[in-house]
């Protein structure tokens, strides 16, 4: 009886099932069909995470593309050569004693809320960066203070302590509205964060609108932009961990535009139906640093605090040219970045065209194992003992170093073993120890190192990656505490001289300084690889920035954003999301159900003859 | 009164291991060379004046003794459920708003692919092992076999590539699609498609486990006596397999089964971390990479209450397949 009674209740609940996923069905066969909005939305995607997008604190790449979209710089980076071009200043001059800059804010131009740009606006954002010194690379307005910034309704005028081209570096700082930041004060700046209910309001061609925290965030064009509209309605930067499963949605049509993948995953998209695979410029480079501090230099203070461990034999010029001509950049150009890269030479990189020099044929140091071995006998390093590894002349120390290579970079333990290789055919021994980022960091503030492997991404502008090899840096950006009073001299003299050619002289001198004594070896400069749905999309290649090699997409002053537009106009969205349809979803639930149902009441059935 | 004495003690267990645990934690986390202050100065680039470190020591109650003052703070704080705000990646944010986003992604996830697993690999391992050596049991033996020693990202990206590169079913990652707006019932099939890979490679990473698990067990209670006396009695096949052979077999599954879950939970952090799916796990990654200690710490605690809780109920279940457990 109760058995028969259990049978009732599943036919019952079964039969509910089935009928519950046919009405869902039907309802959604009228529900999937229209409604399909007629948004544009250009999707890319990156392994790199976002953790603010505050104006103020920003440090990632991501950080600082969604920066350039939201808002505005006073002047941007030229599209070509990456110089000063116009901003939200149409135009700009300096006064004859070199003091004031007047800069004219182009008219009409409005705030994304309808609020109107002026230069009072510049004034507050400057210095309030001056004032309250937020401890970002940002911070970059030397001589000037508070006071050194004036604004009205139609300029924004900069005066200096003393004549420098600083105004038209141009200064990396986003601006934006009194009317809102106003109201915050240090600790309020320093607070601010991505809201959704209330958007960044900047005055870019796009604004911030979504924020999925460690999985996508959306731009929302900005059809009042100064520069013209663009014409996507949405970008959306969706975010990977895996970067095999990046390049599978490029291949299957999910995103639009990926960058940051390896070698050999790039090599893998070559020649892809509707795919075009794009080799950007080098911004950045591998920097093989060497313990400079010397006891004898203005660093010693700092360097004999710490107790710096460095191996003697490093401050000798000769053992650092001698390991320059020992490393073999080409190769490793070849196999470590797959050949999408370029040897390294100085600390510009070329991206920085105006501003990168390249060392003559008789400057280079050319991969000569011989020359390093002769370099290293006329010093008087010999191996007196015969165990393959000199010494210091006079009865010193082995030519032993501590190699320090990075456990989060893939790329660091082939490094290494090139490396060291060379070194050992110049009698050159090292120990290698592989640590962790917060590691290395303690080492090298502790000055316990004598040799380690990390990377730059420099700025356009040079002034920044010039100042870490001043001896005022020494414990804070330099890699390695070196130290030259004829370099630091340099340095100031770059950042007041008058015209930009005078600076260029002094900056290309600068970067002989320290090619020529190497505290670093710059070991090659990566370039950029990116990839893109050219089947569906338009207006990319046409906006390169720099040029000739140049970002397709996230550069620094965005071009191409404003372009990029689907291939026939015709307003559909490009990318669809793979998924199975609903339908499908309630037909396998029900197919289940129906399945487990059936089985259930055969047993059943079958089970009451059992017991009799 | 034997079963409610027999919780109480599990209870009491519980209790007792979620308090080693926590002083475990406590103390794993001050042994890390570096004071947070000094971290957060290097990591962030922030610009401290040593008097203004001193001030976010003493903030942060660093300057105590670590202990008892801190530990107690630190207890005072676990008991409230106070775990901290995040320092690196979503500075300020506190932890525990930040699970409550995420948990319920991953216990679906979880219990879910859990759930498939152990069902489908118990139903697997008991047909096979009654009939040995046929067919079944040859071919799901040796796929069991290989999906048992395979690496979960490795399945992981396998099935990516058939199913998102190849056949294009599902999202390569992701718990939403973030370009379209969905709401209702298409809301729900688009998450249910982004859950539907990490879900098949959860499962089937774990299926060969639990089949070999409960075949071996059923083997080992086939050659019983108890069974033989089953059949002597004239019951039918059937009724041996249902009643007798399956019930005492489920007995060392299920505890096998409560211990393996900590792997899956390791297993999650990687299938998470293949599918970019946002759950715990990839935070947990993340805040490991960018040194987010609260977090960190925050995670570390999930995973072994987990752990904890998996036990308890296989504790539970094993009083109730076995009431000699309740008895005792």
């Amino acid at each position: 009886m109760r058995r028969a009674r259990r049978a009732v209740v599943a036919t019952a609940v079964l039969g509910t099932l089935v009928g519950l996923t046919l009405t869902g069905t039907a309802a959604l066969a009228q529900d999937s069909s229209p409604a399909t909005d007629e948004k544009i939305t250009f999707v890319a995607a990156t392994t790199n995470d976002m953790t603010t997008v505050n104006p103020f604190k920003a440090i990632e790449s991501p950080e600082y593309e969604v920066l350039s979209l939201n808002y505005d710089l006073l002047l941007n980076f030229a599209k070509v050569d990456l110089g000063p071009s116009p901003g939200l200043a149409e135009s700009w001059s300096k006064s004859d004693d070199g003091l004031t800059w007047t800069f004219n804010m182009r008219p009409g131009m409005t705030w994304q809320d309808g609020e109107p740009i002026t230069g009072a606006d510049v004034a507050f954002t400057f210095s309030k960066i001056v004032e309250y010194k937020l401890g970002t690379s940002l911070d970059y307005l030397p001589y000037s203070d508070v006071d050194s910034f004036q604004g009205d309704d139609t300029t924004f005028t900069w005066t200096t302590e003393v004549p420098t081209v600083a105004p038209e570096i141009p200064p990396w700082i986003y601006i934006v509205p009194e009317h809102i930041w106003s109201e915050f004060d240090k600790e309020g700046f320093r607070k601010w964060a991505f809201d959704p209910a209330s958007p960044p309001i900047g005055s870019g061609p796009f604004q911030m609108t979504e924020w999925d925290e460690g999985q996508s965030w959306t731009l929302t064009a900005n059809p009042n932009y100064w520069g013209g509209a663009p014409k996507i309605d949405e970008y959306v930067v969706k975010r990977y961990n895996n970067e095999d499963a990046m390049v599978t949605a490029l291949k299957n049509g999910e995103i639009d535009y990926l960058s940051g993948i390896g070698p050999d995953l790039f090599d893998s998209l070559n020649g892809q139906q509707g795919i075009k695979t794009w080799v950007g410029p080098a911004t950045g480079f591998a920097q093989f640093s060497m313990n400079a501090c010397d006891l004898s230099t203005t660093v010693a203070e700092y360097c004999a605090d710490t107790g710096t461990t460095g191996h003697p034999a490093l401050l000798d010029p000769a053992v650092r040219q001698a390991i320059s001509h020992a490393i073999d950049r080409q190769t490793l150009v070849d196999r470590i970045l797959g050949g999408y890269g370029a040897p390294g030479a100085t600390i510009v990189p070329p991206f920085a065209s105006y501003w990168h020099y390249a060392p003559t044929a008789e400057e280079t140091f050319a991969f000569d194992i011989v020359k390093a071995n002769e370099i290293l006998d006329t010093a008087g390093y010999a191996d007196t003992n015969g165990n393959g590894t000199r010494e210091v002349p006079g009865g010193g120390d082995e030519l032993e170093f501590r190699f320090i290579l990075r456990s989060e970079d893939e790329q660091a333990p082939d490094l290494g073993r090139f490396i060291s290789g060379w070194l050992s055919e110049i009698g050159i021994s090292t120990k290698t120890e592989v640590l962790t980022d917060g590691k290395l960091i303690n080492a090298w503030y502790a000055n316990d190192y004598d040799l380690y492997i990390w990377g730059w991404g420099p700025d356009p502008d040079p002034d920044f990656i010039l100042s870490t090899f001043t001896s005022g840096q020494c414990g804070s950006w330099s890699d390695t505490c070196y130290s030259n009073a004829e370099y630091d001299a340099l340095y100031d003299s770059q950042q007041t001289a008058t015209t930009r050619e005078e600076r260029q002289a002094i900056i290309h001198e600068m970067q002989q300084i320290i090619y020529r004594d190497v505290p670093e070896v710059v070991l090659y400069y990566d370039q950029s690889l990116e990839a893109y749905r050219s089947d569906r999309w338009t207006g990319l290649e046409e906006n390169i920035s720099p040029q000739p090699e140049g970002f397709l997409w996230g550069q620094y002053t965005a071009y191409s954003a404003l372009t990029v537009a689907p291939i026939g106009a015709g307003g559909t969205t490009a990318s669809t999301s793979s998924g199975i349809s609903p339908i499908v979803w309630l037909a396998v639930a029900g197919g289940v159900i129906v399945l487990v149902g059936v089985v259930m009441l055969a047993r059943r059935g079958k089970s009451d003859e059992d017991v009799a | 009164m034997g079963t409610q004495r027999y919780l109480l003690g599990k209870l009491g267990q519980v209790l007792l291991t979620l308090f080693f645990i926590l002083t475990f934690n406590f103390f794993l986390f001050r042994v890390l060379p570096g004071d947070p202050v000094s971290l957060l100065v290097r990591t962030t680039g922030a610009e401290l004046t040593p008097e203004q470190q001193d001030e976010l020591r003493a903030e942060l109650g660093l300057d105590q003794p670590i202990f008892p003052a801190q530990y107690l703070t630190f207890l005072g704080d676990m008991v409230t459920l106070d775990l901290g705000e995040s320092t690196i990646l979503q500075p300020g944010r506190s932890v525990l708003e930040m699970f409550t986003e995420r948990m319920g992604r991953s216990l679906i996830l979880l219990v879910a692919s859990t759930a498939a697993s152990v069902a489908l690999g118990m139903l697997m391992g008991i047909y096979g092992g009654w009939r040995r050596g046929k067919t079944f049991d040859n071919f799901s033996m040796g796929s069991s076999m290989v999906l048992y020693s395979m690496p979960e990202f490795v399945l992981g990206i396998i099935l990516l590539l058939i199913f998102s590169g190849w056949l294009g079913w599902f999202p390569t990652g992701g718990y939403t699609d973030p370009v379209a707006d969905y709401t209702g019932i298409a809301y729900v099939t688009d998450v249910i498609n982004h859950m539907a890979l990490p879900f098949m490679t959860l499962t089937l990473a774990y299926l060969g486990e639990y089949y070999l698990l409960m075949r071996s067990s059923l083997l080992d209670v086939m050659g019983e006596e108890f069974i033989t006396l089953a059949r002597a009695k004239g019951v039918r096949e059937k009724w041996v397999l249902r009643r007798h052979a399956v019930r005492n077999a489920l007995l060392p599954t299920v505890t096998l089964i409560a211990l393996s879950f900590g792997f899956v939970l390791g297993g999650a952090i990687t299938v998470e971390l293949v599918f970019t799916y946002p759950g715990v796990g990839l935070l947990s990654f993340q805040a490991l990479v960018d040194r987010d200690f609260p977090v960190l710490q925050g995670t570390f605690l999930f995973f072994s209450v987990g752990v904890m809780l998996a036990n308890f109920i296989a504790d539970l279940l094993y009083g109730y397949l076995d009431p000699r457990v309740r008895a005792s």
